[in-house]
């Protein structure tokens, strides 16, 4: 248990389980009893005391023998913490990594003890970033998994990432440039011809067999081979 | 005298402004250590002399291209006024060359050309508002008409006496926040660039100034806070560096625009440029009309060129025929010699490709200026993109079976140093127009009449087949590389004025002539000397049948034969006897160095017949006697591969700037051919 939090510095992962169901059951019900959460996680009243004193004695719940148990304030932050992560953790892998619930579940109980909370925090601006791209995980999805290296070189210039480039348009198709993933001389001569972010361009036709294009940009034509036009990222035009 | 300038893109009609400005009154000439033409000339402005200076068409002044880095030299010299030249038409591309400009601190006259074009597309400018906000002289030119050159004169005039302190360009308070950081660190001397040129310049991390200011004491805390300045924008805007500066620089020039443009040019209009582009570039009819395009040209210089080219002939004999008359009959005089065969008869059959040079010259010029070139690009470079080389390779190539000197010289418009010094390399290969002769010369010795035009066509194949291959060689060993940019503009058709075509041909004319005054000039006196030295005293007796001219025939030859050059044949034979060569063809190869045609004089000399015009016939059969076809063959191999001539040579060592790529070109050839021929001879030999 790695957690920096100074209240629960010392509480061990099965620790952490009894103040995540005692949370719960307060949610659920108001109050929580001994046998109760002996029921809920499965073991023997008498364990279930013995770790109640542990957490007592860390100021996180208010222990009186034959008495309902509640938490302390300090209790209950530590329990939400627990909580979130480890909702996070199972829809990581129920609705990312696409496990069934059940297994997703398990999975996130055993992970959420050991994740700093510097970790925590990377994680989920991580499941934010995929949840607001969903054409990100929605080609990790389409993806066999074990593909091999040499496939992935072909689906990554296509257009299904959402990386539609110019190399892509067809002729009398227009969008507008987002991206320019050139570097040196070919970054520098594009910006120069005045291919930048927020342009619309044009391809107006190729040569044979597709090579070089020919485009049309802030009122110039301009011709350039397909992997130079590749580095340009468009999106759709407004219509 | 007032230094001026003159800077803008490509295809902005800078040069006719500058033929405008200055008249006939100029001077082409290379820049110091780069193949980048500069034009100076001079003109009267307000009464005060002016030094007129074109600098190479460029989109920006960064340094990625020879082009670029000799704009950005030459306004390093600070001239009084630099004339900045802009397409009206393409106003907001071309203006951020402008804010380049401005960055480096220079003294600007911004020259609105083309302003009828830009008019009749329905653009209008504010000129008054135009000079109020950048604070310097605004004029609208159309330069090819000479409309308002008078305002642009007074317009530099002015401005010579009244310097802008500081520029007013406009680029948002982040970048001119680290632009400002940067400069209080940049050490004194940094600044011959305008020190806001010189931050940018940094900011981008471009190599050539950081490596610059990184020599100067204290250049490292300059570099250090760029380091700094650029992390911390790239990390404010979530852009590369350079394409945030562009688009500040972009971002400048719109919202001038939008101040001065009363009304903008109309972009609905279909222009005639679309119209002839959708036949022009056609998927299908583009290559053909191309094709046809470049058979017009050639056509042009070779039919055309011969009555001239005729005239020139005609007159180099008869100034040989004029000069040998000062000698008495009969002379031996050694100076009679020099100047009648060494002198005129060398550099007169350099000259009398001038016709030639000039008509291809007039054909490419109008190629250029008319915009069908970059369309030809467009065309070619997918073939030409297989071998490594580039679509504007092309043009150069195709002129080098006309003659490889302005082939090479055609190849000034690749941009790519690599590109162009690959095309040089190989374009010897190209079957030219000297060599013509000596096919028509050993083909019908050696060949049955049906075989004869596959044979032709076998040895064109063959050279345009190594060509390509061994600029795949080139690509792939010592001009390794990544493949230059091919990103081109594709200007509108234009019609070209008959001034501009002229000017620039009499540019390369000039350029052909001195060439020919000097270097050739030289070299041709050297092979006089080798092929006349040392005399023979005393001759074999003829018998007393022989009639005169069979006396002095075997005299010519027997002097050949104790000349320098004939010992060189006979000393050098055992190395090419495994080619099938003996000394005769070795020394007709030594005169083939100075002019590829000579080869067939110098056999006709050796099989002692004189002049081979007349006894073609006569030396055929002669040929066909003493050596087997396969000899013939071998011998067309070699000569169609070996030793460009020293035209050839000394033209590339003057457009690759080195002696090394030169030596490289002649070795490489000579060294191939020798292969080629020496396993077409053993082979050919083996089978029987």
């Amino acid at each position: 248990m790695q957690v920096t939090n100074s209240s629960t510095a010392q509480m061990s992962s099965p620790l952490e389980d009894y103040l995540e169901t005692i949370y719960l059951l307060v949610q659920e019900h108001g109050f929580a009893r001994v046998k109760d959460i002996a029921r809920a996680r499965d073991v023997k009243p008498a364990t279930v005391s013995l770790a109640l004193r542990k957490l007592a004695e860390g100021e996180l719940v208010n222990y009186e023998r034959r008495e309902y148990i509640g938490l302390t304030q300090k209790g209950e932050a530590a329990a939400r913490r627990i909580l979130t992560r480890h909702r996070l953790l199972s829809r990581f892998f129920e609705e990312i990594l696409l496990m069934p619930a059940g297994a997703a579940g398990e999975q996130a109980c055993a992970m959420e003890h050991c994740l700093t909370d510097v970790a925590m925090d990377r994680m989920v601006r991580f499941f934010e970033f995929l949840g607001n791209c969903p054409t990100a995980i929605a080609a990790f999805h389409r993806c066999p998994l074990g593909t091999r290296a040499d496939a992935c070189a072909t689906c990554s210039s296509r257009t299904d990432l959402g990386s539609r480039t110019l190399a892509d348009l067809k002729p009398g198709q227009r969008a507008v440039v987002t991206q320019i993933n050139a570097t040196g001389a070919l970054r520098q001569r594009l910006l120069d011809m005045g291919i930048l972010p927020e342009t619309p361009v044009e391809l107006e036709r190729s040569g044979l067999g597709g090579e070089p294009l020919w485009i049309r940009c802030q009122g110039a034509r301009l011709a350039l081979r397909r992997t130079e036009a590749a580095t340009i990222r468009l999106r759709e035009a407004a219509p | 005298m007032i230094r001026v300038a003159l800077a803008g893109n490509p295809n902005c009609g800078k040069t006719s402004i500058f033929n405008a400005l200055t008249g006939a009154h100029q001077h082409v000439a290379n820049y110091p250590g780069v193949t980048v033409e500069k034009r100076t000339g001079v003109c009267e402005l307000d009464g005060e002399p002016a030094e007129i200076t074109d600098l190479p068409g460029t989109y920006s002044l960064s340094s990625y291209s020879p082009d670029e880095q000799v704009a950005e030299q030459e306004l390093a010299t600070r001239p009084d006024v630099v004339v900045m030249v802009a397409d009206s038409t393409q106003l907001q591309r071309n203006l951020v060359l402008l804010v380049q400009i401005l960055q480096t601190g220079a003294n600007p006259v911004l020259c609105l050309n083309m302003a009828d074009e830009a008019q009749a597309a329905g653009q209008k400018i504010d000129l008054p508002q135009m000079r109020r906000l950048l604070g310097f002289p605004v004029v609208e030119t159309v330069g090819h008409r000479g409309r308002g050159i008078g305002d642009l004169r007074g317009a530099i005039a002015w401005a010579a006496g009244h310097p802008v302190v500081r520029h007013k360009v406009v680029l948002g308070a982040e970048l001119e926040g680290a632009l400002a950081a940067i400069r209080t660190q940049l050490p004194r001397a940094a600044a011959t660039l305008g020190e806001d040129w010189t931050a940018t310049r940094l900011l981008v991390e471009d190599a050539e100034h950081t490596r610059r200011i990184a020599g100067l004491a204290e250049g490292a805390a300059a570099i250090a806070e760029a380091n700094r300045q650029r992390v911390r924008l790239e990390t404010v805007t979530g852009r590369a560096i350079p394409v945030f500066v562009a688009e500040r620089a972009f971002g400048f020039v719109d919202g001038l625009l939008r101040e001065v443009r009363t009304l903008p040019p109309r972009v609905d209009a279909r222009q005639l440029t679309d119209h002839l582009d959708t036949f022009l570039v056609h998927p299908l009819l583009g290559l053909p009309m191309f094709g046809l395009v470049m058979y017009t040209i050639f056509w042009l210089t070779f039919a055309v060129g011969e009555v001239p080219m005729g005239w020139i002939e005609a007159g180099v004999k008869g100034l040989a025929g004029a000069a040998s008359s000062l000698w008495p009959s009969g002379s031996d005089s050694i100076l009679r010699s020099l100047v009648v065969d060494g002198v005129i008869g060398g550099v007169g059959a350099v000259i009398a490709f001038l016709p030639n040079i000039l008509l291809l010259f007039l054909g490419l010029a109008f190629l250029e200026d008319t915009g069908y070139m970059a369309r030809a690009a467009f065309l070619t470079d997918k073939l030409m993109h297989r071998f490594g080389l580039h679509g504007k390779s092309f043009i150069p190539m195709l002129s080098g079976f006309g003659c490889s000197v302005p082939g090479i010289m055609a190849t000034r418009t690749l941009e790519n140093e690599r590109d162009r010094l690959v095309t040089m390399l190989v374009l010897p290969l190209m079957s030219c127009g000297a060599r013509l002769p000596i096919w028509l010369l050993l083909i019908p010795a050696f060949f049955a009449p049906a075989w004869r035009a596959p044979m032709l066509w076998l040895i064109y194949t063959v050279g345009i087949a190594l060509a390509l291959l061994l600029a795949l060689l080139l690509r792939r060993t010592l001009l390794r590389g990544d493949d230059a940019p091919f990103v081109m503009e594709l200007p509108p058709y234009r019609l070209p004025t008959p001034q501009s075509l002229v000017i620039k041909m009499m540019a390369r004319a000039t350029l052909y002539l001195r060439k020919a005054g000097t270097t050739i000039l030289a070299i041709s006196i050297l092979l006089w000397a080798a092929t006349s030295f040392p005399k023979r005293a005393t001759y074999s007796d003829p018998g007393t049948s022989a009639t005169p001219a069979e006396v002095e025939a075997l005299h010519a030859s027997e002097d050949l034969e104790y000349s320098v050059a004939g010992r060189i044949g006979r000393g050098l034979e055992p190395v090419f006897k495994p080619l099938g060569f003996d000394w005769k063809i070795v020394t007709a190869m030594i005169g083939a160095f100075a002019a590829k045609e000579v080869f067939v004089a110098q056999m006709g000399i050796v099989y002692s017949i004189g002049d081979s015009g007349g006894g073609a016939e006569g030396l055929r059969a002669q040929l066909a006697r003493d050596y087997s076809p396969l000899v013939g063959f071998s011998l067309m191999l070699f000569l169609l591969i070996a030793t460009p001539c020293m035209a050839t040579v000394v033209v590339t060592r003057k457009e690759s700037g080195r002696w090394r790529w030169a030596l490289l070109q002649l070795g490489g050839l000579t060294a191939i051919a020798y292969v080629l021929s020496f396993v077409v001879y053993q082979l050919g030999r083996l089978v029987g």
